[in-house]
């Protein structure tokens, strides 16, 4: 848990990274608040704040009396909430940094395309 | 999920669950008190050969465990009211739970010292007329009351201690220290007053006319005020 | 709002110092707050007067509405164990602990058993001759297995190593999840409980300073640090907590927080921007209020 945001927006984040990655599938039972809040050492209201948020967003969903469960299409969503966020978490840092050091943005694209090969 | 709200324990319940908490202190609430009856015992036993033959030689000594009483007052104050707060115990609660532990020690040592008499009557004083407990202006009314006046001296004796522990809690050592030393200027005064007007005649045969039940009962009407003195105190009084 | 706990206008004073002067809060049910202040700014003698082991000079105190003084009925739901907490002279941690299950009704002798292997405090050795860390654990324990609606932990892990600590506030969120209370946890160690709890107050030199959820507080100052002329030209007119330099470049806190363009534009422009963690947040408020005396304005 670190400091730069507020603590229910990285549980809602810890849970959607889940779903990105394929470990939260559609249909599947979330943690509940308590789990989350034991994991995270938090306090319950706190990972309930988080939970909810994403039921707003409707990445999951309440089935009364069993829990919370990961709504259809949770993923899609996501990623695309991620791909239209990445400009501005990655890039534009990206693209300051660079300016700093004397960067330019053709060098940036170069950089890119080469790191892209070596790792693929 | 659950939220217990049970009512709490009746009321005498957690009287008597004060008392409990109050014989935690087992060593020093019985153990104690009677190691120290049994050294006065010995030693009043190891007296009596020494005083001249007479019809009857009275040792004193034994009061030794009953003044012990006062010290138990103060103890049941000092050793556990910090925790009786802690375990959101009211003061009330703790004063009549002391109180009652107060009773209960009282009623045994009355009733050792009754046993004690009773052996003493039987043995003719330890085969050596000795007397210890059994001193006759006490039991002139009978073995009952007798008892009562054992009992009320120990029982005045631990209030006292109980309240003078009461008010070192609240209001500190000076308090205590001035309200003792006024007290032992007051006695002594009443002692020099009483000798110099040769009024020590008049004293004991007051006594003697109102009879050890006189006295007994007006013990027991004196203690009850310094036990509500004690609570008065005790009110306000803060770990 | 479900208050359980109501004080208004509550002061103590001694001879000479003022050790609450007048404040006013409430405490909400089923929530965990953090009291916090520093050594001697009035945390202890507020929570001995709310269980009414101490004395109001001035003021109320409404414990599930009724006044608690002599009350059993409201006391017997509260739990207060002190920092130092006297035993009785001959008391061992078995009969501090019956005691215990004697005196709250919600007792739960099944989770203090649990906790007493967790904690390793020996059963039989007398309290008085227990290490700071068992005793504290003692307290501890009590706290947490009397499950008193309202229980208030004093620092009484402050004898409890890092391990007995974390085991401590496991336990405690553990319980709070299945069995939801009203825990108010006093402690000058911020940082370290700053995630369990729900709402902060700020009691500094007997007035509360903060009275808000633990997120707002959070989010309640930033620091900014970078290039100082263009920290200073970006501070310029919010409320500045406190300000460190080192040649050329400059650190800043100040009360605020920036928009997400407003952000963009600070970081575009070679400046970092960092939120405030809770426990240097408090720091610096109290510091501020020293220094420039501001009266409550802060709350």
């Amino acid at each position: 848990m670190d400091e730069s945001k507020p603590l229910f927006v990285q549980i809602a984040e810890m849970v959607e990274d889940q779903i990105v990655d394929g470990t939260l599938r559609e249909e599947d039972k979330a943690p509940s608040t308590n789990e989350i809040a034991a994991f995270a050492r938090i306090n319950p209201a706190t990972a309930a704040k988080g939970v909810n948020m994403l039921v707003d967003k409707g990445i999951l969903y309440k089935r009364r009396g069993i829990g919370m469960f990961v709504a259809p299409g949770a993923r899609e969503q996501v990623l695309g909430e991620r791909k239209a966020a990445f400009a501005d978490t990655y890039v534009a840092p990206l693209i300051a940094e660079a300016r700093k050091l004397g960067l330019t943005a053709d060098d940036v694209t170069q950089l890119i395309a080469e790191r892209a090969a070596h790792t693929s | 999920m659950t939220t217990a709200t049970a009512a709490p324990r009746p009321l005498t319940n957690r009287t008597l669950g004060v008392v409990r908490l109050q014989l935690i202190n087992t060593q020093s609430l019985v153990w104690v008190p009677l190691i120290v009856l049994a050294g006065a015992v010995a030693i009043s036993l190891m007296i009596i050969p020494l005083i001249p033959f007479e019809s009857t030689r009275i040792v004193g000594s034994a009061q030794a465990p009953l003044w012990y009483f006062v010290a138990l007052g103060v103890q049941a104050m000092t050793l556990a009211f910090p925790f009786s707060q802690a375990m959101s115990i009211t003061r009330r609660e703790f004063f009549v739970g002391t109180l009652i532990l107060g009773v209960i020690a009282s009623a045994m040592m009355a009733s050792i010292f009754i046993l004690l008499a009773g052996f003493e009557v039987l043995s003719d004083g330890y085969w050596m007329n000795g007397h210890i407990a059994y001193l006759p202006y006490l039991f002139e009314s009978g073995w009952i009351v007798g008892w009562l006046i054992y009992f009320t001296v120990t029982m005045f004796l631990f209030v006292i201690g109980f309240w003078m522990a009461t008010i070192w809690k609240r209001f500190g050592t000076f308090a205590v220290v001035s309200i003792g030393v006024a007290l032992a200027l007051l006695v002594t005064f009443a002692i020099f007053l009483i000798t110099k007007m040769q009024w020590w005649v008049a004293v004991v045969s007051w006594f003697v006319d109102i009879g050890v039940l006189g006295v007994t009962l007006g013990g027991l009407a004196l203690t009850a005020v310094l036990a509500l003195g004690t609570y008065a105190t005790l009110r306000r009084a803060t770990v | 709002m479900d208050s359980v706990i109501q004080v208004r206008d509550l002061t103590k004073t001694y001879k000479n110092t003022t050790a609450l002067d007048g404040i006013d809060f409430d405490i909400e049910r089923n929530t965990i707050y953090g009291l916090l202040g520093r050594n001697g700014a009035g945390k202890t003698t507020a929570m001995s007067i709310l269980t009414a082991q101490n004395f109001a000079t001035a003021g109320s105190v409404r414990v599930f509405g009724e006044d608690p003084y002599e009350n059993p009925r409201v006391l017997s739901r509260m739990c207060f164990v002190r920092e130092s907490q006297k035993y009785p002279d001959e008391a061992t941690a078995r009969s501090a602990f019956r005691s215990a299950a004697m005196f709250f009704p919600n007792w739960d002798q099944a989770f203090c058993d649990r906790l007493i292997d967790e904690f390793q405090v020996p059963m039989k050795t007398i309290i008085k001759k227990l290490s700071r860390g068992q005793l504290s654990a003692v307290g501890v324990i009590i706290g947490l297995a009397s499950r008193a609606e309202i229980t208030f932990f004093d620092e009484p892990y402050l004898g409890l190593d890092a391990v007995a600590r974390q085991i401590f506030y496991d336990r405690l969120l553990e319980d709070y999840a299945e069995h939801p209370r009203t825990i108010i946890l006093s402690s000058h160690l911020i940082d370290e409980i700053s995630h369990l709890i729900e709402r902060v107050l700020v009691i500094d030199k007997g007035r509360i300073i903060m009275d808000q959820s633990a997120e707002e507080a959070r989010e309640r100052a930033t620091n900014v640090v970078g290039d100082a002329e263009a920290v200073e030209s970006l501070v310029a007119g919010r409320e500045v907590l406190h300000r460190e330099g080192l040649g050329r470049v400059a650190s800043v806190t100040f009360l605020g927080t920036l928009t997400e363009e407003e952000r963009r534009a600070v970081e575009a422009s070679g400046l970092e921007l960092a939120p405030v963690p809770l426990q240097q947040l408090i720091v610096r408020l109290t510091q501020h209020q020293n220094t420039s005396e501001t009266e409550g304005a802060l709350r």
